[in-house]
C-alpha cells in the first residue's frame, strides 16, 4: 500500500495569507488571537521577509527585531476553512482520505499512478490541488502513514512562499520508494520527531540521535528499558507501521469564515469580507466540480450569540456576484441586532449543473441571477407582492394569489398549443362600490361611481347568480351583470344578495 | 513545390469569378411574437428584443388583451416574462399564459413600477410588461430625489420587529434613477440586456424612446340575444388598432381585432 501525507505547515500563517496573498512578500507575523494580550501575544508564524522573527517570540520582541512587521491575529474561522480546504484538495486526488488533524490528511495513493503517471506525479498533483484551493502544502509519499508523515516533514524544508491567484503556493513534496526507505529513515534526526520529553532525554543519554541508530538496536531490550513508546519508535525506525488508513465519510459542507478585528456595524465591511469568502468558496467548489445547492450565513454577534439565516437559492450555483447580492439583501432586509464579530458561510455542495448556452439567441438569466432579481424586487415592493401568479381554488370571482417564483427547469416543456386573442378582464382589487339605479324588472339603468366608472347603461346582460363558500366566514352570494356604459366602457358589476350593495369587480379590456 | 491553388484563387478573385464572403455578422435578435398574426406583420415580426414598445388606448380598447396575448405567446415559447402590475389587475384564471414562466410584481405606485421594470430587465427576462392601465402616470413623471424618504427608487428602510431597538447602523444604499426621462433609462436597459419592454398605458408615455407605438380604439360591442331577455350574453368586442409609429416600418393600416369573451 502507498500512502501520501498532505500537511499544511504553519496553518495559522497559511490561512492568513490565503485571505491576503498580497502579503506573502512583506514582513508579516500571525499572533495569538485576543487584543488583551497586547505585546505579550506569541508569534505563531511569520513570512520569510520578517527577518529575525521566529515563532514563539512575543509580539514586542518581534517588533523590536523587525520594526516594520505587519501583524494579523490568528483566526479560528480562517484555520477551520483552510483545514477543510486541505481535506478537499486531498479528495480531488483520491476518494480515500483520512484527516487526522487540521491541515494533516493521509491519502490512499495506491493505484493513482494509472491516473497521474508515476508517484512523483501523484505527489505533485496533491501539491497542485492544494494550491488550487489557496494552500501551500508539504506532501510525502511512502509505504506507510508514519513514513509518509516523515517524508512530508522532510519536504517542508523545500517550501517557499508565493502568492497565487487563489491564495498562497510554493508547496513541495518528497517520495520515499521502498528501496530507499531504510536509507531515508536512517537519516531522520530524533529531535525532529514529536517524542515525549522524557523518552527524548533518555535516547540522548544513550547517544542515539537518528532513527537509523534506533533501528540498529534490538527492539525487545529497548522496549524493556524505555517502555512501549520506545517500542513504537523502534517499529517506526524500521519502517514497520501496521496502522491502516481509516477513511471517514464525513457529512460534507463547504465552509469559509473570517473573524473581524472590530465589530462591523454597517454593511460595507461585511460586503468586503463576504466578497473574499465567496471567491474562495467558489474556488473550492470549482476544484471539486461542485456547486452550492444551499448557502447559509452565520454571523457571530458582539453579545456572543449567532445570527443564522439561509439564502433562498433558485438552483445550484457558484456565482459569487449574485450570491453577494443575495447576502446583502438578506442582511439589509433583516439587520442583525448587534455588531458582527465573525462571519461564516456554509454551502451544501451538489453536483455541477452545466448551463446550455443558446447558439443564436441572447443568453438568458441563470437561476441565481433570477433569485437575486426576485430578492431585489422583494426588497423594493415587499415579498408578498412578488411571485408567480396562481388562481386560487375558490369560487370568488377574479381572485388571485401569489406563489414563490422559481424558474422552471429547462426540461419542463412550456404549455402546448397556441393561445387565441380574447377579451380580458382587469380585476379591481378591492372591487369599487357604486350606486346603481334599476328599472322595475331589476335591470340596471344607471351606474353612479367614481371617475369613469359611471354613466348610463347602454346594454346589459345578466344576472348570473353565484352562491358559494357558504361554509366559510365570507360567503359569496351575488348576482353578476355585464354592463356596457355610455361611451363604450364594459364592466362586470355585481349585486350582493345580502346587503343589496353594488360593486364593479372588473373592467373588460 | 508550392500548391497552385492559392495562386488560382487569387486570379479568380481578381476576375470576380469568386467573391469573398462577408464577415459573419451576429444574428439578428429573433422578435417575440405578439400573438396576433396581423400585428406581427405590421411590427416586422413581433415585439423586438432590446426595444421599448407602447400599447396606448382607452379601457375597453383591447390593450390588456394584447398584453396578455404577448405574455401568452412568449411564455408558451418557453421564455421567462415579468409583468409589472401596479394596479394589481392581473387575472390568473384564464389558462392562456404559462404561469410557471411569469413573474408577477405588484408595486404600489408607478415610480416603483419603473424601478421594478429596470430590475427585471437586468435579470434578462425576455419580455417585461408594464401595465400602467389604471395608474395615473403622465409623461411629466419626474425621477425620485435620491435619498428622499419614501422615494420608491430606493430600497425600503429595514423594518424592525416591535420592541427591538436597532443598535447598529446598517446603511441602505439609496440609488435613484437619474436622467431626464425614465423611459430613456429603461430603453437603455432593454437594449443592453436584450429584453423586450412592453408598456400598456392610456396615453402615450415614452415619446421617441418607444420603438413602436400601437394605438387602439374601442369598437363595437357584440351582444347575443335580445335586450332584457333571458339568455342574453356579451360575446366580445371588435376594437381597432394600428401601428402608428415604428422606427423601421411604415405606419400600418387599421387592424380590426376580434376579442371574443371566453
Amino acid at each position: 500500500m502507498r500512502v501520501a501525507c498532505l500537511h499544511i505547515c504553519d496553518l495559522s500563517l497559511v490561512a492568513a495569507l490565503r485571505a491576503e496573498p498580497q502579503l506573502c512578500a512583506t514582513p508579516l507575523a500571525v499572533v495569538q488571537a485576543g487584543p488583551e494580550l497586547g505585546g505579550r501575544a506569541r508569534v505563531l508564524g511569520c513570512t520569510p521577509a520578517a527577518d529575525g522573527v521566529e515563532p514563539g517570540q512575543t509580539l514586542a520582541e518581534a517588533r523590536a527585531v523587525c520594526p516594520g512587521i505587519q501583524v494579523r491575529q490568528a483566526s479560528d474561522e480562517r484555520e477551520r476553512a483552510a483545514a477543510q480546504a486541505a481535506r478537499e484538495a486531498a479528495l480531488c486526488v483520491s476518494p480515500r482520505i483520512e484527516q487526522v488533524a487540521p491541515g494533516l490528511v493521509y491519502v490512499d495513493a495506491s493505484g493513482l499512478e494509472k491516473l497521474f503517471g508515476d508517484e512523483r506525479a501523484v505527489a505533485g498533483e496533491l501539491v497542485k490541488a492544494a494550491e488550487r484551493v489557496g494552500l501551500r502544502a508539504a506532501v510525502g509519499l511512502a509505504s506507510s502513514k508514519s513514513v509518509a508523515r516523515l517524508a512530508a516533514r522532510a519536504a517542508a524544508v523545500d517550501l517557499t512562499l508565493e502568492a497565487t491567484r487563489w491564495g498562497v503556493g510554493g508547496g513541495a513534496f518528497q517520495v520515499v520508494t521502498l528501496e530507499r526507505q531504510r536509507e531515508f529513515l536512517a537519516g531522520v534526526p530524533l529531535h525532529e520527531l514529536s517524542l515525549p520529553e522524557e523518552l527524548h532525554e533518555s535516547l540522548r543519554r544513550f547517544g542515539l540521535h537518528t532513527l537509523g541508530e534506533v533501528a540498529a538496536l534490538p527492539p525487545g531490550p529497548l522496549a524493556a528499558r524505555l517502555g512501549p513508546e520506545a517500542a513504537l519508535l523502534s517499529r517506526m525506525a524500521r519502517g514497520e507501521d501496521a496502522s491502516a488508513l481509516a477513511p471517514r465519510a464525513d457529512g460534507e459542507r463547504f465552509e469559509e469564515g473570517e473573524e473581524l478585528e472590530w465589530d462591523a456595524s454597517s454593511i460595507e465591511p461585511l460586503l468586503f469580507v463576504w466578497n473574499g469568502l465567496l471567491g474562495r468558496l467558489a474556488q473550492r467548489l470549482a476544484a471539486r466540480g461542485l456547486m452550492a445547492g444551499e448557502l447559509s450565513l452565520q454571523l457571530r454577534l458582539a453579545d456572543g450569540s449567532w445570527d443564522e439565516r439561509a439564502l433562498d437559492l433558485a438552483g445550484p450555483t457558484r456565482e459569487a456576484p449574485a450570491l453577494l447580492q443575495l447576502l446583502r439583501l438578506s442582511v439589509e432586509s433583516r439587520p442583525p441586532p448587534a455588531g458582527v464579530r465573525a462571519v461564516r458561510l456554509s454551502a451544501v455542495p451538489v453536483r455541477e449543473v452545466l448551463e446550455q448556452m443558446p447558439l443564436f439567441g441572447p443568453r438568458g438569466a441563470s437561476a441565481t441571477q433570477l433569485s437575486a432579481a426576485v430578492a431585489r424586487l422583494s426588497a423594493l415592493v415587499g415579498p408578498e407582492r412578488v411571485g408567480r401568479p396562481v388562481a386560487p381554488d375558490r369560487w370568488a370571482p377574479f381572485a388571485a394569489g401569489s406563489a414563490k417564483f422559481a424558474a422552471p427547469p429547462p426540461s419542463l416543456p412550456p404549455l402546448a398549443g397556441s393561445s387565441e386573442l380574447a377579451l380580458s378582464a382587469r380585476a379591481l382589487r378591492p372591487p369599487r362600490t357604486v350606486e346603481v339605479r334599476c328599472d322595475a324588472s331589476g335591470a340596471p339603468l344607471l351606474v353612479i361611481g367614481e371617475g369613469a366608472l359611471g354613466g348610463r347603461v347602454v346594454a346589459s346582460a345578466g344576472p348570473w347568480r353565484t352562491v358559494a363558500e357558504w361554509w366559510s366566514e365570507k360567503p359569496i352570494a351575488l348576482d353578476a351583470y355585464d354592463l356596457e356604459l355610455v361611451g363604450g366602457l364594459l364592466v362586470r358589476a355585481a349585486r350582493e344578495l345580502g346587503t343589496d350593495e353594488w360593486r364593479v369587480e372588473a373592467i373588460y379590456d | 513545390m508550392a500548391s497552385p491553388i492559392p495562386k488560382l484563387l487569387d486570379e479568380l478573385l481578381r476576375d470576380g469569378q469568386v467573391r469573398r464572403a462577408p464577415a459573419l455578422s451576429p444574428p439578428a435578435r429573433r422578435p417575440l411574437p405578439s400573438g396576433v398574426g396581423a400585428l406581427d406583420a405590421a411590427l416586422g415580426g413581433g415585439w423586438m428584443r432590446g426595444q421599448l414598445h407602447e400599447l396606448v388606448g382607452p379601457p375597453g380598447a383591447g390593450g390588456t388583451a394584447l398584453l396578455r396575448a404577448a405574455l401568452a405567446a412568449a411564455t408558451r415559447a418557453g421564455e421567462l416574462c415579468a409583468l409589472i402590475d401596479p394596479a394589481d389587475a392581473f387575472d390568473p384564471a384564464p389558462a392562456d399564459i404559462d404561469l410557471e414562466r411569469l413573474l408577477w410584481v405588484r408595486p404600489k405606485d408607478a415610480v416603483t413600477a419603473l424601478r421594478a421594470a429596470e430590475i427585471a430587465l437586468e435579470a434578462r427576462f425576455a419580455l417585461v410588461a408594464i401595465d400602467l392601465g389604471d395608474v395615473g402616470c403622465s409623461a411629466r413623471w419626474a425621477p425620485p430625489v435620491a435619498g428622499k424618504a419614501g422615494s420608491s427608487g430606493a430600497l425600503p428602510a429595514p423594518r424592525l420587529p416591535k420592541g427591538v431597538v436597532q443598535v447598529v447602523r446598517f446603511e441602505v444604499s439609496r440609488k435613484a434613477p437619474r436622467g431626464a426621462s425614465p423611459w430613456a433609462r429603461l430603453q437603455r436597459r432593454s437594449e443592453k440586456h436584450g429584453g423586450a419592454l412592453l408598456l400598456l398605458a392610456r396615453e402615450p408615455q415614452a415619446g421617441t424612446f418607444a420603438a413602436a407605438v400601437v394605438e387602439l380604439e374601442r369598437g363595437r360591442v357584440v351582444w347575443e340575444g335580445r335586450q332584457g331577455a333571458p339568455g342574453r350574453f356579451l360575446r366580445g368586442t371588435m376594437p381597432v388598432g394600428a401601428v402608428t409609429r415604428h422606427k423601421r416600418m411604415p405606419p400600418s393600416a387599421p387592424l380590426l381585432l376580434r376579442l371574443p369573451l371566453r
